[in-house]
């Protein structure tokens, strides 16, 4: 059974806005994408996910547990970054956390020391003279810190500079290697790119399409027959473009980035 | 039921406001206790020869004789209804719609505790502010009068007096805070939460003024403390305390039954 599953979903704010008849399934173990412009209705479907609203029609379930009546169940071994930070003002990071963890009455040891020097984070701060970064990085300590199994990372890196951006797919890479499942919403195309194994795209409310990285990839790679002078001429072109060779003609195929693919899916309509 | 940690950090944020509340309660108590003295009383009860309906309407008669009689018109009318109820609007406020408001609650609804807990934790930090200030107040005139007037002051009328006046606050409490879990945006919580107490209080004080106004009190909850029918131990006083208590009760529940099924688009 998947460990996410979303079924039929639908919820109408009016005038087009919300998520209609959504389904996505995450198994065990996978790093699932979740693409879309701002408004698609990324954040109202991961509060489904949370249990912060109730499904008016089509259910919520994580690992078998609905996501409205058994959401304190779930969210002992769920991590979420949610979209927007903002925790008490008035405490300082590491008031948080310790506040966190008491608040979750965890035993066991933390992951926060760990986690606060890969993100270079200082917690000595009040949370309301964090920038945005800082209050991020916080935010990432605070939804990995009891070591969960289920991830539901809501735009993650926002506010990361790359260097971080990249310290933050290598701790999701490592996250898949243990087995962890993750749903991870973004807008950066190489972060879904180099972490996930299927991606959704989402607009409008309704899902385009759900594919693995290489499958948007191959749908989406055009192939060329090049005619040349030469075969010298051809070789050196192969060489060039990594084509395939065959007398004077040169195959080549062109790998479109997801940024490009996804261009496609949404980019037309803007015409229309 | 209760969650230890929120609990502790929520009524930190209370203290600052429960020091502020009861500074403001121990200077009026103080000197008003002080004030009791049989010449100072001919001269309160020359003010309200002047001005009948201003002083009626905030409590204030003439002629008490006895040192809690005196209290009760001069404290129990105004200044111990008013700031607790103040501390009620703004704590209430404060406790879940500005959480809600501002997104902080995501915090502590990403965490393997029910809403319940979460609601009934907040709920109890406001019971707990509003008892802490409740027995502030009953210890500080225990003593003021105690220092100026030994003996004077009948306690167990007193400690009856403020547990019907404690089932007052608890009523305006559960207001507040039944406001508070209803609105995500503090502006209608305030709106509510303060909004209910005070109209009540005004009718309150309009009843209290004049015979053609007293129909008013059919439609105020204060109508139900009745300070003087405590103190003479009339059963129609302690019923309505009672009726205070259970409503609080029922408020505090409804509100976080409503937490708990409420959209929370944080």
């Amino acid at each position: 059974m998947s460990k996410i599953n979303v079924q039929n979903l639908t919820r109408d704010y009016g005038s087009g806005k919300g998520i209609f008849n959504l389904s996505i399934q995450v198994e065990q173990g996978e790093v699932f994408g979740f693409l879309g412009p701002n408004g698609a209705g990324k954040t109202t479907t991961i509060r489904h996910l949370m249990g912060f609203i109730k499904p008016k029609t089509g259910s919520c379930r994580i690992d078998g547990l609905d996501c409205w009546k058994h959401r304190d169940l779930i969210q002992k071994r769920l991590g979420y970054i949610p979209g927007e930070i903002n925790f008490f003002d008035n405490m300082t990071g590491i008031e948080f956390l310790k506040f966190l963890s008491d608040y979750r009455n965890m035993n066991r040891s933390t992951r926060v020391p760990e986690l606060l020097e890969r993100f270079e984070l200082d917690p000595k701060i009040k949370i309301k003279k964090m920038s945005k970064g800082m209050k991020q990085k916080l935010g990432i300590a605070a939804a990995f810190m009891h070591d969960p199994d289920i991830l539901i990372l809501d735009e993650p890196t926002s506010g990361l500079d790359p260097l971080m951006q990249t310290r933050f797919i290598q701790l999701i890479t490592e996250e898949k290697r243990k087995g962890k499942t993750i749903l991870l919403s973004s807008h950066i195309f190489e972060e879904v790119e180099r972490t996930c194994d299927r991606i959704g795209m989402i607009r409008n409310g309704t899902l385009t399409a759900v594919d693995s990285v290489e499958t948007l990839r191959e749908r989406h790679m055009r192939t060329y027959r090049v005619h040349l002078d030469s075969p010298e001429l051809a070789e050196c072109f192969a060489n060039d473009f990594h084509g395939k060779c065959d007398g004077n003609t040169v195959t080549v195929s062109a790998k479109q980035s997801l940024e490009t693919i996804f261009m496609n899916y949404y980019g037309g309509d803007k015409h229309a | 039921m209760l969650n230890t940690a929120l609990y502790k950090r929520e009524m930190k944020g209370s203290l600052k406001m429960l020091v502020i509340f009861a500074a403001v309660l121990s200077m009026y108590v103080s000197i008003i206790i002080g004030m009791y003295d049989p010449r100072m009383m001919k001269t309160l009860d020359s003010f309200y020869e002047i001005m009948p309906e201003l002083m009626a309407s905030v409590g204030m008669t003439a002629g008490a004789t006895s040192l809690i009689g005196f209290m009760i018109s001069y404290l129990y009318g105004f200044v111990l209804l008013v700031f607790p109820m103040v501390f009620c609007i703004l704590r209430g406020n404060g406790l879940v719609a500005r959480y809600a408001e501002r997104g902080a609650l995501v915090a502590l609804l990403a965490a393997p505790v029910k809403r319940r807990t979460i609601a009934a934790t907040q709920a109890s930090v406001l019971i707990s502010g509003i008892l802490l200030l409740d027995l502030y107040t009953t210890g500080l005139e225990i003593a003021v009068a105690q220092v100026c007037f030994p003996n004077q002051l009948a306690r167990w009328d007193l400690l009856k007096l403020n547990g019907a006046l404690f089932c007052l606050h608890l009523l305006i409490g559960s207001i507040c805070f039944l406001a508070s879990c209803i609105f995500s945006d503090t502006k209608y919580s305030l709106a509510l939460g303060g909004g209910v107490p005070v109209f009540m209080y005004i009718l309150q004080m309009l009843a209290n003024t004049g015979k053609k106004a007293e129909a008013a009190k059919y439609f105020t909850f204060f109508t139900l403390f009745d300070a003087k029918g405590i103190i003479a131990n009339e059963s129609s006083a302690i019923v309505g305390a009672l009726l205070l208590g259970i409503g609080a009760i029922v408020l505090f529940i409804t509100g976080i039954v409503i937490f708990c099924k409420k959209d929370l688009h944080l």
